[in-house]
């Protein structure tokens, strides 16, 4: 039975030209993640009495267009520049935009959803062999028939991690519903290091640019079981008392992302079976904050970096978070700039990357549930995906609702199908009594 | 010096060394009189001359009269009176005469017609076609081979047009979906547009129109286009209603015309008339060059006019209309197939332009402005053309035609923009100067060819320019397929500004635009 109806695909241009002959340059960052691309999820329940059938839809369409003035880099096309790299022709070709239907209400569908539905609510191409004719950005508007809207965007990672994604669609819901935007996007290169801030003596930070070394080297993928995806809440009290069991008695307090990435990495081995030892992890961190870029700065800024599991015999979360945010701390700005440097010299043909190992992605600087498109209507539930999943998994972690509290988490998890009904039913994650948002659905009505 | 052009060719001597000579042409003529400075002040003086030829005649009998009158004492006009009283009943005949002679003469003369105002609808934002959009999806619908692509290409770059117009929401889609419901949805948003404007700026009431003609060449269905005005703005049930299609771009003079003509008939009322033309269902997806052309010209628009035959209105109207001459080319076979609609072999339907277009174009023009000549031009610039004319019979067949000088004539011109090869074969053949068709030129560049409206959002221009002046006489000339060339003449009644919610609202500091050759 088709849930979801597919309506149309246009083209969305924005309200003023472009200046003729703009080119924007992607930065070195970004040329590492070509391979990946961005797909979001935000639903929003409203009346049904609010507005016909395509009133919002349409709406949403005139305030994209609106919008995309300010993003021209969103509705340029890619093309290599002289050093053979991708860069973006700012020509105001467009974004494509699909407008579907669902059937039921938004409730209904989120009691049931799970990755392979919920994928049909982002639309994405992959690359045409002409990529000049290909949309880097892909919006879709499904409206429930029994009320409610949910809005998927995707685009490639080359040009956008997670944190722009969401930067692009606040500016959408800021235009939809003030026709203002708060905050401009910037688009330039990464900064080059400050001269003022070189240490004399200052030895690289060798371990993260070789672990970029070997993900170079070996970058193929895995054939994989097929993946499906779980999405647990986690309360401000329960990632507390997760923090509280992660840290070591004397040591500081590791961060929630630091304890939940432990809690998962341990628990995921567990499901794998591997008895000694945990399973190969990179961490996934945004580096806008350590390289000290504005709000505003649009390009993709997330870097990996391996946690070493030399020494973690045993599954102990305190350990797996102490490895976690020793690894965190070790990203700091030079960190970050010395590999941003290398990748520059380097300057490879190399493919980009296909990271085996289990990502766990840090997107602590977004604050998705704060997007509104219409007064006081919040989304009622977010996700986040990082296609395609290469190896092991993924997990990603993200803010919950301003409600939940500070600390309160959303963790979604991709793995193969049976590990991640073993890992829901798991005894220490279940100690921390998660919410199930989108579970393993065995049943397909 | 040679008395008459003579041509002497110059060999460029080479060297001994046997280099290849070159023979260069060199002409010494006459230097071309007409283009002299002085000879520019002859002609005006001329001009003046001959326009004023009744006045100055007038002015010696008007001397002689003074004269006499002054020199009349008591007694003469006392014989005046006697005489008058003694012929009375010849008289009072005379004057009966006279009076009923003048009554006769003011009943039969035409009513003047009076544009209140117009407006043309610009569509919103979104559905602006920038050049690499429409490549892409041209590309990404599967239908264009590479030739066809690539020659759509070269003629939207040298076309004239803008990276601002608009085109219709069907074709914004992948793959492109028109049907008759999105072409009529297309009708109506256009046409709506513009009249909802329109009743706004006038504040005429919908029951007030007596006559409401439409037209638009390629979209035509049941029921009209202007039964979908009638229902949406619930206008009187003994509408004088027309719809015209099929008539092409030329067709908005045309629906002026007879607007005009039952406006004679119909005493004290309304005429609205509408122009637009439908893109949505007359998109072109083969791949026969000479049927590509109009995918790339023709864009979205619509225009619409308020005439009035009531003598109130003459306070508050922009411009009169002085006259119409239309020109049908169509018994001639080659200019009847010049622009013509047909399937190609695969079946698809697309309007075929000949190669001949220029040329048939400016054939056409001749033949209008053979007619419309005398009723515009001086006097002084029909005796130079009779002469030549007469020369040309008599004397010496070699005498070149003299041309009119139509700027003479008109201040301004509203040429059709139908491509930039028409506005520049018609500046070269009516000599006129940049400034002439800058509002052509503009508007190819800002909303594209929108077939018969675009003769108003020339005008628009000029207004919201600032050009237009009281007693400006104003030219339209609409080119369009059959083949017909019309023209309509309006004299501005004040200083015209441009109406509210304009189409050059919100972009006229920007124009005019650099010509990118």
């Amino acid at each position: 039975m088709a849930e979801v109806t597919y309506i149309c695909k246009r083209t969305v241009v924005s309200t003023k030209p472009v200046q003729p002959g703009k080119h924007c340059s992607l930065s070195v960052l970004g040329h590492q993640m070509e391979k990946n691309h961005v797909r979001m999820v935000y639903y929003y329940r409203w009346g049904r009495g609010e507005g016909e059938a395509g009133e919002m839809t349409k709406r949403l369409r005139e305030s994209l267009s609106e919008m995309l003035t300010h993003f021209p880099i969103a509705t340029g096309r890619l093309i290599k520049n002289d050093n053979g790299h991708w860069m973006i022709k700012c020509n105001d070709a467009g974004v494509r935009m699909v407008e579907a239907r669902a059937k039921g209400s938004v409730e209904d569908w989120l009691q049931s959803v799970d990755r392979e539905k919920e994928l049909k609510l982002v639309h994405w191409e992959d690359m045409l062999y002409k990529p000049y004719f290909w949309s880097t950005f892909y919006a879709q508007i499904t409206e429930f028939e029994g009320g409610g809207l949910a809005i998927g965007l995707s685009c490639t990672h080359l040009q956008a991690d997670p944190t722009c994604a969401t930067m692009f669609i606040k500016a959408w819901a800021d235009t939809t519903l003030a026709h203002k935007m708060r905050a401009p996007p910037h688009f330039h290169p990464l900064p080059p290091r400050r001269p003022g801030n070189k240490i004399p003596n200052h030895k690289p930070y060798t371990s993260l640019i070789n672990h970029y070394k070997v993900l170079i080297h070996n970058s193929t993928a895995f054939a994989q079981a097929k993946h499906t995806t779980v999405a647990l809440a986690f309360s401000h009290h329960m990632v507390k008392a997760c923090m509280g069991l992660a840290q070591k008695s004397s040591g500081p307090s590791p961060s929630p992302f630091e304890a939940l990435a432990g809690l998962f990495w341990v628990c995921v081995s567990k499901v794998k079976g591997l008895r000694n030892g945990l399973v190969n992890m990179s961490i996934c961190m945004d580096t806008r904050k350590a390289l000290g870029l504005d709000r505003g700065f649009f390009g993709s800024c997330m870097v990996y970096n391996k946690v070493d599991s030399e020494g973690l015999k045993e599954h102990e979360l305190s350990q797996a978070a102490i490895a976690v945010g020793e690894v965190v701390a070790k990203m700091d700005v030079e960190g970050v700039m010395d590999l941003i440097e290398w990748l520059q010299h380097n300057d490879s043909q190399s493919p980009p990357l296909m990271n085996n190992d289990l990502i766990c992605s840090s997107l602590e600087a977004v604050d998705p549930y704060s997007i509104k498109f219409v007064e006081e209507f919040e989304p009622v539930r977010v996700s986040y995906y990082v296609e395609p999943v290469f190896g092991i998994g993924q997990v990603f972690i993200f803010p919950a609702p301003a409600g939940e509290g500070l600390f309160g988490r959303v963790v979604m998890v991709t793995l193969p199908e049976d590990e991640a009904v073993k890992l829901c039913e798991d005894e220490l994650i279940l100690q921390f009594s998660p919410t199930i948002l989108m579970g393993v659905n065995k049943n397909y009505a | 010096m040679d008395p008459s052009g003579a041509t002497h060719s110059a060999t460029a001597s080479g060297g001994a060394g046997g280099a290849v000579g070159v023979r260069i042409q060199q002409s010494r003529r006459l230097p071309d009189f007409l283009q002299s400075v002085n000879l520019k002040y002859v002609k005006l003086g001329y001009h003046y001359l001959i326009s004023n030829l009744l006045t100055l005649c007038f002015i010696p009998l008007i001397i002689v009269t003074l004269i006499e009158a002054s020199q009349m004492n008591l007694n003469d006009i006392r014989q005046l009176w006697l005489h008058l009283q003694y012929n009375l009943l010849s008289v009072v005949i005379c004057s009966a005469f006279l009076v009923f002679g003048l009554t006769v003469y003011i009943m039969t003369r035409p009513r003047p017609i009076y544009l209140v105002d117009y407006s043309c609808y610009r569509p919103p934002d979104r559905l602006k076609a920038p050049f690499d959009s429409f490549m892409e999806h041209s590309r990404l619908n599967g239908n264009f081979d590479d030739s066809s692509l690539e020659f759509q290409r070269k003629i939207l770059e040298r076309s004239g047009l803008g990276e601002e117009t608009y085109v219709p929401e069907a074709m914004h889609h992948i793959p492109p979906t028109p049907s008759m419901a999105v072409a009529r949805e297309e009708a109506e948003q256009v046409m709506f547009g513009a009249l909802d404007n329109l009743f706004t700026n006038t504040n005429v009431k919908p029951k007030d129109i007596g006559v409401l003609v439409v037209n638009c060449s390629l979209f035509n269905p049941t029921p009209s286009l202007s039964s979908m005005i009638v229902n949406k703005y619930k206008l009187r049930g003994n509408i004088r209603s027309f719809n015209l299609g099929g008539m092409g771009c030329s067709a908005g003079v045309i629906a002026i015309d007879l607007a005009r003509e039952l406006l004679q008939v119909h005493r004290n009322t309304y005429a609205v008339v509408v122009s637009t033309e439908n893109i949505t269902q007359n998109w072109y997806f083969g791949n026969k060059k000479s049927m590509l052309i109009p995918n790339c010209l023709f864009r979205v628009g619509c225009s619409a006019v308020l005439l009035s035959n009531k003598a109130m209105d003459r306070r508050r109207a922009k411009y009169k209309l002085v006259h119409v001459v239309r020109t049908h080319r169509g018994a001639d076979d080659k200019a009847f197939r010049c622009v013509y609609q047909e399937q190609d072999d695969k079946g698809k339907t697309g309007v075929s332009l000949s190669k001949d277009l220029m040329a048939i174009a400016g054939g056409a023009l001749k033949t209008n402005i053979t007619t419309l000549g005398p009723l515009v031009l001086p006097i002084s610039e029909q005796l130079l053309f009779f002469s030549t004319l007469l020369v040309k019979k008599l004397f010496n067949e070699n005498v070149k035609p003299y041309i009119p000088d139509f700027k003479l004539a008109f201040d301004h011109f509203c040429i059709h923009a139908g491509g930039r090869a028409v506005i520049d074969e018609l500046e070269k053949n009516l000599q006129l100067l940049p400034i002439h068709v800058e509002a052509s030129r503009m508007t190819l560049h800002r909303f594209g060819n929108t077939s018969s409206s675009s003769i108003w959002y020339e005008l628009a221009y000029m207004e919201a320019k600032g050009r237009m002046r009281k007693g400006n006489r104003v030219w339209q000339i609409a080119f369009g397929s059959g083949f017909k060339c019309n023209s309509a003449v309006w004299k501005a009644l004040r200083n015209v500004k441009p109406s509210q919610n304009g189409p050059w609202e919100d972009c006229v500091h920007k124009y005019p635009v650099k010509k990118l050759s």
